[in-house]
């Protein structure tokens, strides 16, 4: 019954990736983004892009550097703000000015490339910091729910310690562990393990591939094409703005179609 | 050799009376060029059309000279039938020049602090006002201690610059004693002298208080 | 007398007022590279003898020290002229503070240089002279612009000690005809009109030497 119903949200999720604007599907969407267009001054990042994203799917987001797939997911949270089009988030829809931007961010978690801790708090309060203000927790339940995330990305022995005495892919699990502890519905992933050294980056693909099993939606923006194949529900390749292709992990490695996308694979992949 | 050193020894007593005066001048003087340079700062950030203004006045108060600056508001003022005892306007005039260099102590220690802090601030959902206060400052307070630090001493060696304005400081003292006795050797090598130890405890000081406050900077 | 005829009467300090720039910068510079140099290679004793010289010059106050200095070398028996007083004291006091940031900038520089350059059979001075300080000076070049500007403005406290530069002269108007309004402002506008230039040049160079480019997210 299970492998049914596998199979159902996998037809499903087929369909929207081919019609990704019909509304009214039986799976709910996590993120709809619509016609969204972005510039930078004169310099349009965003062209015209549309894709939704299903609860539990996970998505990783692919392309050349300046393809605009870090501005398109930094828009699903506002970091960036897009001039055109409509980005739906966990059923709100984000509008410039919009008061419930706080109420919408605690529901997503965002890791960053450079980690982002703050270096003036512990580990242990860099999680609970917006669990207490934002979530208006009491200090002792915060400390409880930060122990647990951090447990849960392995290294909670290390709480009391500040950023700067953990190594790099020591800090990366800190901002997992600190943006799980919100309970979001979605995480967005900014490049986690580009400003890695290589013998940490496993230790940071295996905490998310412990997320995606998990069932949490995840948007993944990243180089790492094992954690891809491995991981992903769906890959999109992103160049010059716009979607260029998307599709299953094992079709997009082994029959990609437009020749973008194989140059792209070829340099990748070698 | 036409130096007395007994004579020297004599007068470090009457020299050392103005130092309770550049001590206070210089406290109050720093306090003032804080809050003014943090206020020119804010003002610089807060209106695009309020920047390039409050720049301007910011750099023309780093162009002209404090000894002028003084003079300024020392004569010009109670033209305008604005009166006031010395030692205000020269706490004010000091303020007023260290200003302009202390709003660029915080341009910098704001600036320092990396774009992704609140970035990550955000995305967790803090309020502007939380990450403001819990995220951004203490990271600036940081990055601005060290130069703060240099500006007191800085401030500290400008108050005899007063002296010209009849302030009742060290270095008023000395004058004092060398227009009474006619030898301004002495007076002037035993202030100088006073300075130079003064300016060293304090700058001990404050290293010291920077180092019990846990200030030192966070980069790495 | 006229707002014009008073600018005039300031600027006729302006001989004065380069001079001692000038000669001040003459003491600052070179003492400012020999005594970073010096901090940054010397050890033990004489980093010791030129950490003390650097900081008696750095942490005197300046005007004391023009008092201090021009009052009492005559006891001393030495007679200087006080155009030499005031650009020593000015340019050694300034001098002391860009050798913090000619030590800064050696120390910054990355060690591979310096192996580099010995590597290929250099002499360590020779890497200094063709290595290290070429690469160095670019970072201080901000520093001296603004030592530059300190002068001008520390000029101002010559006028204490006799020299007629421009804020003598005008003190010297101020005695002729009672115009605090115009005979100040007028000197804060020939303070304003040497420096601020110096000033804009000084900021726009160490915005370029700085790291702070604009932050675009990577896209």
């Amino acid at each position: 019954m299970v492998a049914m119903e596998e199979e159902m949200i996998v037809e499903l999720v087929k369909k929207s990736i081919s019609s990704p604007q019909l509304d009214g599907l039986k799976v709910p969407k996590a993120v709809q983004i619509a016609n969204v267009s972005k510039w930078f001054g004169s310099f349009q990042v965003l062209r015209n892009v549309s894709v939704d994203v299903a609860v539990g799917e996970r998505v990783v987001v692919c392309g050349p550097s300046g393809s605009g797939k870090s501005t398109l997911i930094r828009c699903i949270n506002q970091l960036e703000k897009h001039q055109q089009g409509r980005i739906v988030v966990n059923g709100a829809e984000l509008t410039p000015g919009m008061k419930g931007l706080a109420a919408v961010r605690r529901d997503v978690g965002m890791v960053f490339q450079q980690f982002n801790l703050f270096p003036h708090l512990t580990v242990l309060e860099n999680c609970t910091l917006a669990l207490v203000r934002a979530r208006k927790l009491k200090r002792g339940e915060a400390e409880q729910v930060a122990m647990q995330n951090l447990e849960r990305v392995r290294i909670v022995e290390q709480a009391g310690k500040y950023p700067r005495q953990l190594s790099g892919g020591q800090q990366q699990r800190v901002a997992i562990a600190r943006a799980l502890c919100m309970k979001p519905r979605i995480m967005l992933f900014d490049e986690p393990t580009s400003a890695l050294d290589p013998e940490m980056v496993k230790e940071v693909l295996d905490v998310m591939t412990g997320l995606a099993n998990e069932g949490m939606t995840m948007i993944c923006v990243t180089h790492e094409m094992g954690f891809a194949r491995e991981v992903a529900d769906r890959v999109v390749f992103m160049d010059g703005g716009e979607i260029i292709e998307q599709a299953t992990p094992s079709r997009f490695f082994s029959h990609p179609e437009h020749d973008r996308t194989k140059k792209f694979l070829s340099q990748i992949l070698h | 050799m036409n130096f007395d050193f007994a004579f020297a020894m004599r007068i470090v007593p009457l020299v050392l009376e103005g130092i309770g005066n550049t001590i206070l001048v210089a406290i109050l003087s720093f306090i003032g060029a804080t809050v003014l340079g943090f206020c020119w700062e804010i003002v610089r950030r807060s209106h695009w059309m309020l920047r390039p203004i409050a720049q301007f006045i910011i750099d023309a108060i780093r162009s002209t000279p404090a000894l002028v600056q003084i003079y300024f508001l020392f004569f010009v003022l109670p033209y305008y039938g604005i009166v006031l005892p010395a030692m205000f306007v020269g706490i004010f005039g000091l303020s007023f020049y260290y200003s302009g260099y202390i709003s660029e102590v915080f341009k910098a220690g704001i600036d320092a602090v990396p774009a992704g802090q609140g970035e990550a601030a955000e995305s967790l959902g803090l309020s502007w006002a939380d990450t403001v206060i819990l995220v951004i400052a203490p990271q600036m307070l940081r990055n601005i201690a060290a130069p703060l630090g240099a500006y007191s001493i800085g401030i500290l060696k400008s108050t005899p610059i007063l002296a010209v304005i009849a302030v009742p400081e060290m270095l008023g003292s000395a004058l004092d004693v060398a227009s009474e006795t006619y030898r301004y050797a002495e007076p002037m090598i035993v202030a100088g002298l006073l300075f130079l130890l003064l300016a060293l405890i304090a700058a001990a000081c404050v290293a010291a208080l920077e180092r019990r406050l846990g200030l030192v900077s966070q980069s790495h | 007398m006229s707002f014009l005829e008073i600018m005039l009467g300031i600027f006729e300090g302006f001989g004065i007022t380069a001079e001692v720039t000038f000669f001040g910068l003459l003491y600052a510079i070179p003492f400012a590279l020999l005594a970073g140099v010096l901090q940054h290679f010397a050890r033990g004793l004489g980093r010791w003898t030129v950490t003390a010289v650097i900081e008696f010059w750095r942490s005197s106050s300046v005007i004391v020290l023009l008092y201090a200095f021009y009052y009492s070398l005559p006891a001393f028996g030495v007679y200087l002229s006080a155009i030499t007083v005031g650009s020593m004291v000015l340019g050694l006091n300034g001098g002391a503070y860009a050798s913090q940031s000619v030590r800064a900038a050696l120390q910054a520089l990355d060690r591979g240089q310096c192996e580099a350059g010995l590597a290929l059979g250099l002499s360590r001075f020779s890497v200094l002279r063709l290595v290290e300080l070429p690469q160095a000076i670019r970072a201080m070049i901000p520093t001296f612009i603004n030592e530059a500007i300190q002068l001008i403005k520390g000029t101002a406290l010559v006028s204490l000690i006799t020299l007629t530069d421009m804020t003598f002269r005008a003190k010297e108007i101020a005695q002729l005809s009672y115009n605090p309004v115009e005979i100040y402002t007028g000197l804060l506008l020939s303070y304003l009109i040497l420096c601020y230039p110096v000033t804009i040049l000084g900021r726009y160079l160490s915005t370029s030497y700085s790291n702070t480019g604009v932050r675009i997210n990577e896209l």
